[in-house]
């Protein structure tokens, strides 16, 4: 018993709260990011955040299809659906906005989720892996094939930067801030829709069989999902885009949903922070292993491993178990209480 | 309120379920007995919709639901409470309770756990522990209020007192009683028949797929035939 309740995080009691601990403190964190270019004008320093926040919206993508037990290799898919979107309409139709193009790097890959979730979503286990990494060489090709319109091999470039209320956002740090900003969008969007179903994914994700005998259609949550985790990953694609200026097809390299699925997984799935912890550190990790030379790719996988071997639960689940060791062995922690005053308050027999 | 005629339910080759007629009137318990592998659950996964029916037709009030989902007839008021319990083992002991409820208001489901916790006492004392943490037979208790949760009008209980203690068993029979007197239907399977026809008005015993006998409880009781069961 004790050993299946200690797989993944528990869900307390239901509370009214919009958003719970660990979505406040991602949201912070993540919001951090806007101080950043007030804080330092080191180009090193801004480059990183901008990339450990751009891998860490694309790996919300992952994210929430893991609250349903779903392992999803769309997420570069979607990416390139909503980078390209951004490109069209700059290079095109000279949009600029950087809140129009970023409702349309949302809007577009939700809208062609809704359709291919149809057609997939039936799936389960390796078969939906299968079919989503299908799903992402597909649009792969597609947008070497498109060439009138993606640019083909050559993809679409010359972008112009974007703007917010007519200033060009046009700089290092200008371009960190739109990053964070939509970053921000990802996360907020992920951390509420998330919470406010956060019973039916458990549900779905434990038993989606019972579930459904329980009422839920299961099949409607997970269509939801794959469209808003679409929809984060274009905003992913649209901050992609907007720092290298480019849209390429090379930038959403169908192997690159790896990396995306590892972040999750080494950050930890159980939690949103998760994502952006995963990031943090596997970014950092290889720029720093990328000193190494040849040695890089080794050092990084012997990260991952060790890192899935000493936290099952990933960077999140271990610093949760040592805060829940620390609280235990403190002579202060209060003992847990029975709610019988509760009990009693309501008159229900004891 | 719940219909079958000529029920058939075929996993591949194998026919579980042969040619089922049964009714389950309003506030009625009615129970299926019958050794491991008579299609029993069989029977209760069709009325639920977890398995799909070779022929026949299943009415709940007086609707056909042969053809829906399985959520969408839990939607028309059947609750369902699996074999060996199946509670999520991560989620807390009102999560789980409430997981039942998804569809109804806030209001409406702090008003229907209110009167869960009337009818199990243990539910608000344990509400915020992992469901996982529970004995077997709290588990069993939370798997029955999960699907009461939803106010349903029909009950299906499958195998409730599996490998419980004799304690627990008492427990869950006073919470069927209780459900007869408030109108809700249980159709219910077990193999511990002497408990289980304690509680029952209607028994069907079922053998290979097909019921071989049935009566009022009384009848089933003396019957030579659920001797073999007793």
């Amino acid at each position: 018993m004790s050993n299946q309740a200690s797989i993944t995080r528990l869900p307390q009691a239901r509370r009214p709260a919009l958003l719970g601990g660990y979505e406040w403190a991602t949201l912070c964190l993540v919001g951090f990011a806007f101080a950043v270019p007030v804080l330092t004008r080191n180009p090193q320093i801004l480059s990183q955040t901008n990339l450990i926040l751009i891998a860490a919206t694309a790996a919300l993508g992952v994210y929430i299809m893991l609250r349903m037990d779903l392992m999803s290799f769309a997420v570069p898919a979607f990416m390139a659906i909503g980078g390209y979107t951004v490109a069209v309409l700059s290079l095109k139709l000279g949009v600029t906005d950087a809140i129009l193009l970023g409702v349309a790097a949302f809007v577009m890959p939700a809208l062609c989720a809704v359709p291919l979730g149809w057609l997939i979503l039936r799936l389960k286990g390796v078969y939906f892996v299968l079919v989503t990494f299908v799903l992402t060489e597909i649009v792969q090709l597609l947008l070497f094939e498109a060439a009138p319109l993606t640019g083909g091999s050559n993809g679409l470039v010359g972008m112009p930067a974007v703007t917010l209320f007519g200033i060009e956002l046009m700089d290092n740090s200008q371009v960190l801030l739109t990053t964070a900003g939509l970053a921000f969008a990802g996360f907020t969007i992920t951390a509420l829709f998330t919470r406010h179903f956060r019973y039916e994914f458990t549900a779905i994700e434990k038993n989606d069989v019972l579930a459904e005998s329980l009422g839920l259609a299961c099949w409607r949550y997970k269509a939801l999902a794959f469209s808003v985790a679409a929809g984060v990953s274009g905003l992913a694609g649209f901050a992609l885009v907007n720092m290298l200026l480019t849209a390429h097809p090379t930038s959403f390299a169908p192997m690159s949903s790896v990396s995306y699925i590892t972040y999750t997984i080494v950050g930890g799935k159980g939690a949103i922070l998760g994502t952006l912890a995963g990031a943090a550190l596997l970014v950092t990790a290889t720029d720093l292993f990328a000193l190494k030379g040849e040695l890089s790719p080794g050092l990084f996988g012997l990260l991952i491993i060790v890192v899935t071997l000493v936290a099952r639960g990933g960077v999140i689940g271990l610093a949760a178990k040592a805060a829940g060791r620390m609280r235990r062995a403190s002579p202060a922690a209060p003992a847990r209480v029975a709610p019988i005053a509760a009990v009693q308050a309501r008159g229900v027999k004891s | 309120m719940l219909s079958i005629r000529d029920l058939h339910v075929s996993y591949g080759g194998t026919r579980a379920v042969e040619g089922i007629d049964l009714d389950v009137g309003a506030g009625e318990t009615v129970l299926l007995i019958g050794a491991n592998g008579a299609g029993k659950s069989s029977l209760i996964n069709a009325v639920i919709g977890l398995v799909r029916t070779a022929r026949g037709r299943v009415t709940f009030d007086g609707r056909d639901i042969a053809g829906l989902p399985s959520d969408a007839r839990a939607r028309c008021g059947i609750g369902y409470s699996p074999e060996g319990r199946r509670v999520f083992p991560s989620m807390s002991v009102k999560d789980n309770v409430l997981s039942g409820a998804v569809r109804l208001t806030p209001r409406e489901q702090a008003r229907r756990w209110d009167g869960l916790v009337d009818t199990f006492p243990f539910l608000a004392e344990r509400q915020a522990q992992a469901a996982g943490e529970l004995s077997g037979g709290q588990q069993q208790l939370v798997a029955i209020a999960r699907a009461m949760s939803g106010g349903p009008k029909l009950l299906l209980l499958d195998e409730p007192f599996l490998g419980l203690a004799p304690v627990w068993i008492r427990q869950i029979s006073a919470a069927v009683q209780r459900m007869r007197d408030e109108g809700i239907a249980v159709l219910m399977t077990e193999q511990m028949a002497r408990p289980a026809l304690r509680i029952a008005q209607v028994g069907h015993v079922m053998r290979s797929g097909q019921i071989r006998r049935s009566g009022r409880t009384e009848e089933i009781k003396g019957a030579a035939l659920a001797e073999e069961y007793l």
